[in-house]
């Protein structure tokens, strides 16, 4: 009943060429800002002076390097140091109490959470951006975008499809004329929160094809030129012909590459863009750090590798100053009027207004040293 | 009867050498051959040698000049896609990491240099060893070492875990050349000042040291060098910033990293801030390396 | 300086008693201080590496140092495929730059010009002190193209036959990275040769050339052996940098966990390895990777005990004390 009835909105989305902007209605799933946003956009502008240090995935790094730069030049007192160094570096930061808040496209696990130490307390985590992973590949005389399923990406990913002209790679491509040279796969070297969402995809949609596990660190074929970082990945596609790999979209339409149209659930080829991989989000807006992956979702015009990258803070802060500073800093960053409106610009896609109540309503939870709460209209 | 002429027929010691340079004579022709053959791949090895060597400072310069304006030294990091910004936290996060180090491992290095070269005991032993320990150490694992001291134990990362690291790679490079240049201090001078009443400080700190000291300023000069250069234990130690920072208990951005970090980026802005500071890094060091020649002839020659 | 300036300020200083006349004592004492704190930071360095790689010893035993597969999320932390990826970038920076190091000193000390001598020894000595990063950066933006447009095709067309070069041309891996590797340590490595070449005995020189050797027999027959033992040293040294150069490699090696098959394949070192993974590390994959570390460690205190053995014991020739100098 319910799937039928978020396929039904899919469609509704496809039909109104599948805007992003969310709907007003109750039936559909965006939902709609609390009257509230906007005085506590501006008591987020408020925040004291300070230096936050902050670390984790590069699938959000360009918008939150923007997002704080934009933050700093209205509250200039305060400058937030994010260091895109990968997913799994952030965490393992975040972990040792390295960085004042950690970002990483995969919620940390009950395993990652162990590891931090318990007079830590509780860990907050909230979405604080939506994108999309494109399969981006250099593919000298070949102009015209290529269609992939999910088996096979799997192929060409665990090293079982090696050439361009492989039979797998032409079904889907019917008069294209592909090269016969060997295709590098360009894969992270970093546990990455991008490589879990693509492989997330690839289990979920290839099923047993995909026989090389959902992970933020995969044993990749020894084929794959390992690369930290997206921005490594995409200038090792960028500067080796005949290389495919997986980046996040706005590394994809930054440097001009050609990316693969996906196939998704519903057995369209839908390429990666603001809109579809909004739709994709669409089908599921009550993300939680334990029930979060939105790949592979149903709908005609989903793109079907989005995902969500996570803002990742401690709930109990022992510094009353730095930690209002946190708090006010994500909660602006994570509210349409703050840093979601960059988010169109920067070729990601703004959270769905449900999903940014729901991140207030988290951040609401945090507390300093004294227990009092730290973010306030 | 006035046989004074040697029957030089039988002259076994002679008979050899005349067939040695009747052989040399014959051989002359295809060894002069051979030379020119051989003298010809030395000078193409220097071809070969030098191609790449020249290549690297002609890329670092034609491409890094177009990357410094004034905004490149003066203004910090801005994001991927804003226009401006430089790289002045990093030359700031450099000037500090550098001047931290060489701060502590100064005092460190010359008095173990003075150290050895006073002394030839059990401890003696104790720092040799430790030193060419630390010389043949990978500089990523004194990067691990500064970060179990330092980021482990303050809870966070600091131009000061970095300086610690960039430091102990220092202190023996500071050490050898210190325990070199005071060993080159005629011993009479020592003599003569103890003979004259001075304790052993005095002598060191007024005679030995200023004696010494070409030598010395050479090896901190090149340690220095060296260790501006480092970018492996600054990876694992000093988190990098875009703002700058001047406070070393905190974050900080160093111009080995921006190369580093900017060098894998597809971004063609990017890769030039790599080339500009890379350039930057590149002149900081030979001034550093032309320097220190320059001064040790200099005070050489006021010596005289 | 002896007579004038040291007389008077030291009898000065000795009769006021200033800031530096401690008493002998506490001065042996503070230098002592020193030395121990020094001493203390090594052996804190060493215990606490060892300490950090004891979890994966005691996991693991010993066996995983040369096992083959490194896979942190299936607990397999194999070391294997980055001590041979270490071996293996060593090995071909060592072959190009071990005759074109030589042949090159022997140039700049024997038949370049007299006049350009001395300023090209202090170019190639300056070209030293060049930070390795810059070659990486240099090795990734401008060399990685060119090896796989033209430097690769044509070694596999050349010497396909040996299986050495099979695969895809893709620029970064083990060749690119092997060569950078050569262009980093070669000023090192000339710079010292040259240096040990150029103090054998005029004499000796003279003498061969007197006998009538042509000059190549002078330089294979008196010089090269003269020097034997600083260019050992000067060889092990540059080996050394190698083993242990770290970004230079990252950025250009392909950083992957396999053992290479093809001197083309992406590889990956043990550097690499650590300052890949360190950031993001926990637990046991932690700790292999100190035991990474120390295993590199032992590498590279080995080979340099080595160059100085080399130098310091066997060295009876004239370019010891050259070759002890330059390897300090």
């Amino acid at each position: 009943m319910l799937a039928a009835g978020l396929i039904a909105a899919g469609v509704v989305l496809a039909a109104c060429s599948s805007s992003s902007t969310p709907a007003t209605t109750t039936t559909k799933p965006g939902g709609t800002l609390e009257s509230t946003n906007s005085q506590y956009l501006s008591a987020d502008l408020k925040a004291p002076a300070g230096a936050l240090t902050a670390a984790g995935s590069t699938f959000v790094q360009p918008f939150f390097t923007k997002a704080f730069f934009q933050y700093q030049s209205l509250n200039q007192g305060v400058q937030v140091n994010y260091s895109g160094v990968g997913s799994g570096q952030g965490i393992t930061d975040f972990q040792a109490g390295n960085v004042n808040f950690a970002a990483s496209d995969v919620p940390m696990s009950s395993s990652d959470l162990a590891k931090v130490p318990a007079s830590s307390g509780p860990v907050i985590q909230v979405p604080d951006i939506l994108g999309g992973v494109t399969v981006s590949y250099n593919l000298p005389g070949v102009t015209s975008r290529l269609k992939l399923d999910a088996a096979t990406l799997a192929g060409i990913f665990d090293g079982t499809i090696k050439t361009w002209d492989a039979s797998q790679i032409k079904a889907l491509n019917p008069g294209l004329t592909l090269p016969s040279n060997a295709i590098t796969p360009e894969v992270r070297a970093d546990s990455s929160g991008t490589t879990y969402i693509f492989t997330d995809y690839l289990a979920k949609a290839a099923g047993a094809a995909w026989t090389l596990g959902t992970s933020k660190t995969i044993s990749w074929p020894s084929s794959a030129v390992q690369t930290p970082k997206n921005s490594g990945v995409a200038s090792s596609i960028k500067s080796t012909p005949y290389s495919v790999g997986y980046v996040e979209l706005a590394y994809a339409i930054q440097n001009n590459f050609t990316y693969a149209s996906i196939k998704n659930a519903a057995g369209n080829y839908v390429v990666p863009s603001a809109n579809t991989v909004a739709a994709d989000a669409d089908q599921k807006t009550s993300v939680t750090p334990t029930d979060f992956s939105i790949v592979n979702a149903s709908g005609t015009t989903s793109y079907p590798i989005s995902g969500y990258s996570w803002a990742i803070v401690l709930q109990k802060q022992t510094n009353a100053t730095t930690g209002a500073t946190a708090v006010k800093v994500l909660d602006w960053t994570t509210h349409s009027g703050g840093g979601q409106a960059l988010a169109a610009g920067l070729d990601y896609v703004a959270l769905p207004p449900a999903v940014q109540n729901s991140v207030r309503a988290q951040l609401l939870t945090i507390t300093g040293p004294s227990g009092q709460v730290l973010l306030t209209k | 009867m006035t046989t004074l002429a040697f029957d030089t027929s039988i002259d076994p010691i002679l008979e050899r050498r005349r067939r040695i340079q009747s052989e040399a004579a014959a051989s002359l022709g295809r060894r002069k051959v051979y030379s020119r053959i051989a003298l010809g791949i030395c000078w193409v090895f220097l071809g070969i040698a030098v191609v790449p060597l020249i290549a690297v400072v002609a890329y670092v310069v034609i491409k890094g000049l177009p990357a410094w304006n004034v905004d490149f030294f003066t203004k910090s990091t801005v994001p991927e896609g804003i226009p401006g910004g430089g790289v002045w936290n990093a030359i700031v996060g450099t000037a500090i990491i550098g001047a931290v180090a060489t701060a502590a491992s100064v005092p460190i290095g010359l008095l173990c240099g003075l150290f050895l070269a006073e002394s030839d005991g059990r401890i003696a032993a104790a720092i040799r060893f430790s030193a060419d320990v630390m010389t043949g150490v990978p500089s990523i694992t004194i990067g691990i070492f500064g970060y179990i001291a330092i980021v482990k134990n303050t809870g966070h990362f600091s131009g000061l875990a970095g300086a610690f690291a960039i430091g102990i790679i220092m202190v023996p490079i500071i050490m050898r050349a210190g325990e070199t240049a005071i060993r080159g201090v005629p011993l009479h001078l020592n003599e003569a000042a103890l003979a004259l009443g001075a304790r052993r400080a005095t002598v060191a700190g007024r005679v030995v040291i200023p004696a010494a000291l070409p030598g010395i300023i050479t090896g901190v000069l090149l340690a220095v060098a060296r260790g501006l250069g480092e970018t492996a234990p600054l990876l694992l130690t000093i988190f990098g910033n875009q703002f700058l920072q001047w406070n070393p208990t905190k974050p900080i951005e160093a111009l080995p990293l921006v190369i580093y970090n900017n060098s894998s980026q597809p971004y063609a802005d990017l890769i030039q801030v790599a080339w500009g500071a890379a350039l930057l890094l590149v002149v900081v060091v030979l001034v550093l390396s032309i320097g220190s020649r320059v001064l040790a002839h200099v005070l050489q020659r006021e010596k005289r | 300086m002896a007579v004038n300036t040291a007389e008077s300020p030291l009898l000065g200083g000795a009769r006021r008693g200033g800031r530096l006349a401690l008493p002998n004592s506490v001065y042996r004492a503070l230098l002592a201080v020193v030395a121990a704190v020094f001493v203390g930071l090594v052996a804190w360095f060493l215990i606490s590496l060892i300490v950090q790689a004891k979890p994966a010893f005691s996991t693991l035993g010993f066996s995983w140092i040369v096992q083959k597969v490194w896979n942190p999320s299936h607990n397999q932390f194999g070391l294997l495929p980055f001590i041979l990826g270490t071996i293996e970038t060593t090995a071909i920076a060592l072959v190009l730059a071990v005759p074109i190091g030589l042949g090159t000193a022997l140039a700049l000390a024997y038949l370049v010009p007299h006049r350009l001598r001395p300023g090209l020894s202090t170019a190639v000595e300056l070209l030293a002190a060049v930070p390795s990063v810059v070659y990486g950066l240099w090795g990734l933006i401008v060399l990685a193209p060119l090896c796989r447009e033209y430097l690769e095709p044509f070694l596999s067309s050349a010497f396909g036959w040996t299986g050495l070069f099979n695969g895809p041309n893709q620029g970064v891996g083990l060749l690119l990275a092997g060569i950078i590797l050569f262009v980093m340590i070669l000023p090192t490595m000339v710079a010292i040769s040259r240096d040990v070449l150029a103090v054998v005995p005029e004499e000796q020189v003279e003498g061969a050339t007197a006998l009538g050797a042509t000059r190549w027999q002078v330089l294979r027959k008196v010089v090269v052996p003269g020097a034997r033992t600083g260019l050992l040293g000067a060889f092990t040294l540059a080996t050394g940098r190698a083993l242990g150069e770290t970004v230079a490699v990252a950025l250009v090696i392909g950083n992957s966990p396999f053992i290479a098959h093809s001197i083309k394949s992406p590889a990956a070192t043990l550097p690499s390895l650590i300052v890949n993974n360190f950031g993001e590390a926990t637990g046991t994959e932690l700790s292999a990777l100190f035991g990474a570390g120390l295993v590199l460690l032992v590498i590279g205190v080995a080979v340099n005990a080595l160059a100085r053995v080399l130098v310091r014991s066997t060295a009876r020739d004239s370019t010891a004390s050259a070759a002890s100098v330059a390897v300090a």
